[in-house]
């Protein structure tokens, strides 16, 4: 009961959006106390999302929030962690706003090893417009948008961070909240840029691509002596076609952007202080 | 002895042509001389011709001169190209080789065989501009020492032998003039000040005005003609506990500015047109999340990819207008060097002030040229921070209050009990989404009337320069960089015996009505130079005074000629007495 007044602590008291059924309250509700666990102060949670039905979860969380525009959740978050390092980030965003939209930014986000947790809800579909496909749709082909089914390929988001150099890429399941809970928990402390998938099934407008049942019948945990700094490895397990593989695919850490920013500062330190006069002198 | 010396230097690319003009400002600002360049940029990354134009004076100046008093050409298709802009009685500096059958009877011409002196004696073809500047020191009274001291330091770096290699090349170039060049013509180097000057870009003007400003996060991506600002700060920002960071586009680049204002640092980002464009959606998201930001524009030919390396004043309206709904934002518009300093601290602490994106209109000829400044430039810079609250009343914390003065205090990141949201969506005193029709009435009143009280801070006040007679009947409006040739054609037409004046409003968002509205009640005709095809200031004066305005558009990559503008003023002048509105073509 206390632990639950814990968690519920981190709700900011305003009424989640989605429907009825939705996976994201199972989402809320792993993140939520996984803050509780980690025992973060909420004036040092910064929460930044782009647009969709997961990027409305900042509203419900008390902490300080960035709802933003549609598919930039990330590079504002970059910004966020660069002014103010003590903060903890936590972007949230769907597929269609992560990977169609705002899918330019993640390579370089990956790359930077920006120190943020980015939690991708897979939902397969586009929720918030009711019903077109998305960049992982895949086993529901016919939606508003593709009424003879889909033209492109399906985008694996887990595999994508790997071959994108994320240090951190874990997959979980909406529904799976302890395991999911400890996924953010461990990725929240990487320092780095830690993506997590979270699979999660909209109630709504399509319920075949991440249906539950089906999940819960093919997934497979990571197995507990995954290599996790083995990329090629992480890769199979994360493009496997025969399970779901749920758990941390890897986890590499090395320096981070705010690191590469501090070594640039000392690297262009002289031996006296630089103020304004000695800038404009460079001008004499 | 002339105040005022208009002196080109052409050749190709490679031929060290800028390294020589740079070298005679360099020499000039430190003798206390005024000076204005302009340079072309070939389009190609290597090669093509190329030339520098300096301006050297006795007085204050603001454009780089029409015609040349004195032309340097190092090869034919240099002498050929550039001719044609020397005064019939000009000088002309010119490798011996160039054929000069067509020359205008009136020129002063000196021939020296750079190439030879240089393959030949020196034995290295790349140490010719330095022979050219011996001659020049000789032609035009540039102390040696002065030149020696300059290339010492330049040089210094890369040893010895290269350094004597130079000196060499200088002596030589000086023994050849000495020798077989008689002075014939009046030209030498203005007389100085008292004080030295300091010597520096547009570019590097908003670069060096940004960190005197307290910037401390800058996020960009490389474009031409704005690349530079990126380029310095990413050199000298780290020296002060700040971080440059090349994005992967503009979007990122304005988001990430987003991100780290909100979370409290100075930020900033700069561009060209096409940048801009792409931070259109995010303008919006600053606008209504209340979230400062400064964007430079640095413009260049257009629309699309246009001409990257000319220049053009055709982003203005999409600085006002660009992005989706009634978005805020303050447009500067900086129309020299110096200003560029000024005007970027003035972007800083508005921004901050008034929590909105200001918007910096530069041009890639602006940008890119060199001007002296004084060194107490950074003294009295603008001032401006951002409310803050104190950690922790107790209360929700309500981001977006209505208060008297529509700015609502803020509360950063890691405050105690500021948690709240900030939001592009439409949203109430707390930041709760909220779509109903006094809410949405309401804020929007509150964000616009925040740019109403701009107009009366004192910081967006003596934003308006103003030259001519106060009582001509002839006015001109111009913005950026155009005010250079309309301050020369103002005091040409006095000449001429015709009467004009003009204003240039720094500020184009919120326009200064109160000096704009006694100007345009005064004149009689209002003649608009500006470098687009629409006429994009004339279309903002037209629509918010309801006043006829005659156009004066260019685009030809190239800054206005003073000799363009003061046609203007003569036909405008000739219309004075005659009662007919047809004058002003499309007048509303």
């Amino acid at each position: 009961m206390e632990e639950l007044d814990r968690s519920c602590s981190y709700l900011s008291g305003i009424s989640p959006v989605w429907c009825p059924g939705c996976g994201y309250y199972g989402i809320l509700s792993a993140l939520v106390e996984a803050f509780a666990d980690l025992n973060l102060p909420t004036r040092e949670l910064a929460l930044i999302s782009g647009i969709g039905c997961s990027s409305r979860l900042p509203y419900f969380v008390k902490a300080y929030g960035f709802h933003s525009i549609h598919g930039r959740g990330l590079p504002i978050a970059q910004g966020v962690k660069t002014a103010n390092p003590d903060l903890t980030v936590v972007a949230v965003g769907g597929d269609g706003d992560g990977l169609a939209i705002g899918g330019g930014h993640l390579p370089h986000i990956a790359r930077n090893n920006v120190d943020i947790t980015y939690l991708l809800f897979n939902n397969a579909i586009y929720g918030m417009t009711k019903g077109q496909f998305s960049p992982t749709t895949t086993l529901f082909p016919i939606t508003k948008t593709s009424p003879f089914g889909l033209a492109g390929e399906a985008i694996n988001p887990s595999a994508l961070a790997i071959v994108y150099g994320a240090s951190f890429v874990a997959r979980g399941f909406s529904v799976k909240k302890e395991h999911l809970k400890d996924l953010i928990i461990r990725g929240m402390r990487h320092r780095g840029f830690s993506f997590i998938e979270i699979l999660s099934s909209c109630s709504s407008f399509n319920t075949t691509d991440m249906n539950v049942a089906r999940i819960i019948k093919n997934l497979q945990m990571v197995p507990e002596d995954h290599n996790q700094e083995d990329e090629i490895e992480a890769l199979r397990l994360a493009t496997d076609k025969e399970k779901i593989n749920l758990g941390v695919l890897v986890r590499n850490p090395r320096p981070t952007l705010g690191d590469k920013f501090q070594e640039a500062r000392q690297k262009a330190k002289g031996k006296s202080p630089v103020t304004v006069e000695t800038l404009l002198n460079q001008f004499a | 002895m002339h105040p005022d010396l208009v002196l080109r230097i052409a050749g190709e690319s490679g031929e060290g042509v800028i390294t020589i003009g740079e070298t005679l400002c360099k020499i000039a600002a430190r003798e206390g001389i005024h000076i204005v360049t302009f340079r072309t940029f070939p389009a190609e990354i290597k090669g093509g011709a190329c030339m520098i134009q300096v301006r050297l004076s006795e007085r204050r100046i603001r454009y780089h001169g029409e015609r040349l008093d004195f032309l340097i050409c190092l090869n034919q298709e240099a002498l050929d190209e550039n001719l044609p802009d020397l005064k019939e009685d000009g000088v002309l500096l010119c490798e011996a080789e160039c054929d000069l059958s067509g020359e205008p009877p009136g020129l002063t011409v000196y021939r020296v065989p750079f190439e030879r002196i240089a393959t030949r004696e020196i034995g290295s073809r790349i140490s010719k501009n330095i022979v050219v500047l011996g001659t020049l020191s000789h032609l035009l009274g540039l102390p040696k020492n002065k030149i020696e001291a300059f290339i010492s330091q330049r040089f210094a770096r890369k040893g010895k032998a290269v350094l004597d290699h130079n000196l060499d090349a200088l002596q030589r170039g000086i023994n050849f003039a000495e020798q077989h060049l008689d002075k014939k013509d009046s030209y030498k180097l203005p007389k100085g000040g008292e004080q030295k000057k300091l010597l520096m870009t547009g570019n590097e003007a908003i670069a060096l005005g940004a960190a005197a400003s307290g910037l401390k996060y800058f996020f960009g991506y490389p474009i031409t003609p704005a690349s530079e600002i990126m380029e310095w700060l990413a050199v000298h920002l780290p020296k002060v506990g700040g971080a440059v960071l090349q994005t992967e586009d503009e979007i990122a680049a304005i988001c990430s500015v987003a991100g780290a204002s909100w979370a409290g640092g100075r930020s900033m980002t700069s561009t060209s047109g096409p940048g801009l464009s792409l931070m259109s959606e995010t303008i919006g998201l600053l606008s209504m999340a209340e979230i400062p930001a400064v964007i430079v524009d640095s413009q260049r030919g257009g629309p699309s990819t246009g001409m990257p390396t000319k220049t053009e004043q055709s982003d203005l309206l999409l600085a006002l207008y660009g992005s989706h709904g009634d978005a805020t934002r303050v447009v500067l518009a900086p129309i020299s060097v110096s200003d560029c300093f000024r005007v970027t601290a003035l972007a800083f602490a508005l921004a901050e002030k008034y929590q909105l994106p200001v918007i910096v209109l530069v041009d890639q000829a602006l940008s890119a040229r060199l001007e002296t400044v004084d060194p107490q430039l950074v003294e009295r810079l603008p001032q401006g921070s951002r409310l803050c609250v104190e950690p922790g009343d107790g209360n929700q914390f309500a981001r977006y209050r209505l208060t008297e003065s529509e700015v609502s205090p803020a509360a950063l990141p890691g405050t105690l009990g500021g948690e709240h949201m900030v939001t592009g969506m439409e949203h109430d005193e707390l930041g709760n989404f909220a779509c109903d029709e006094e809410t949405h009435t309401a804020m929007t009143v509150k964000r616009f009337r925040k740019l109403a009280a701009i107009e009366n801070d004192p910081l967006a006040q003596d934003l308006c320069v103003r030259w001519g007679d106060k009582e001509a009947e002839i006015g001109i409006v111009t913005w950026g960089s155009s005010a250079g040739p309309v301050e020369e054609a103002v005091a040409v037409a006095k000449n001429l015996g015709i009467s004009a004046q003009a204003i240039v409003p720094k500020i184009l968002n919120p326009l200064p009505h109160e000096e704009l509205k006694a100007f345009l009640g005064k004149v009689k005709r209002v003649i608009v130079p500006e470098l687009n095809f629409l006429g994009q200031l004339a279309t903002l004066l037209r629509s918010t005074y309801r006043i006829p305005t005659i156009g004066l558009t260019k685009v030809k990559g190239v800054p206005l000629e003073p000799s363009e503008i003061v046609e203007k003023i003569v036909e405008a002048s000739a219309t004075l007495n005659v009662r007919s509105r047809k004058l002003y073509g499309r007048a509303g």
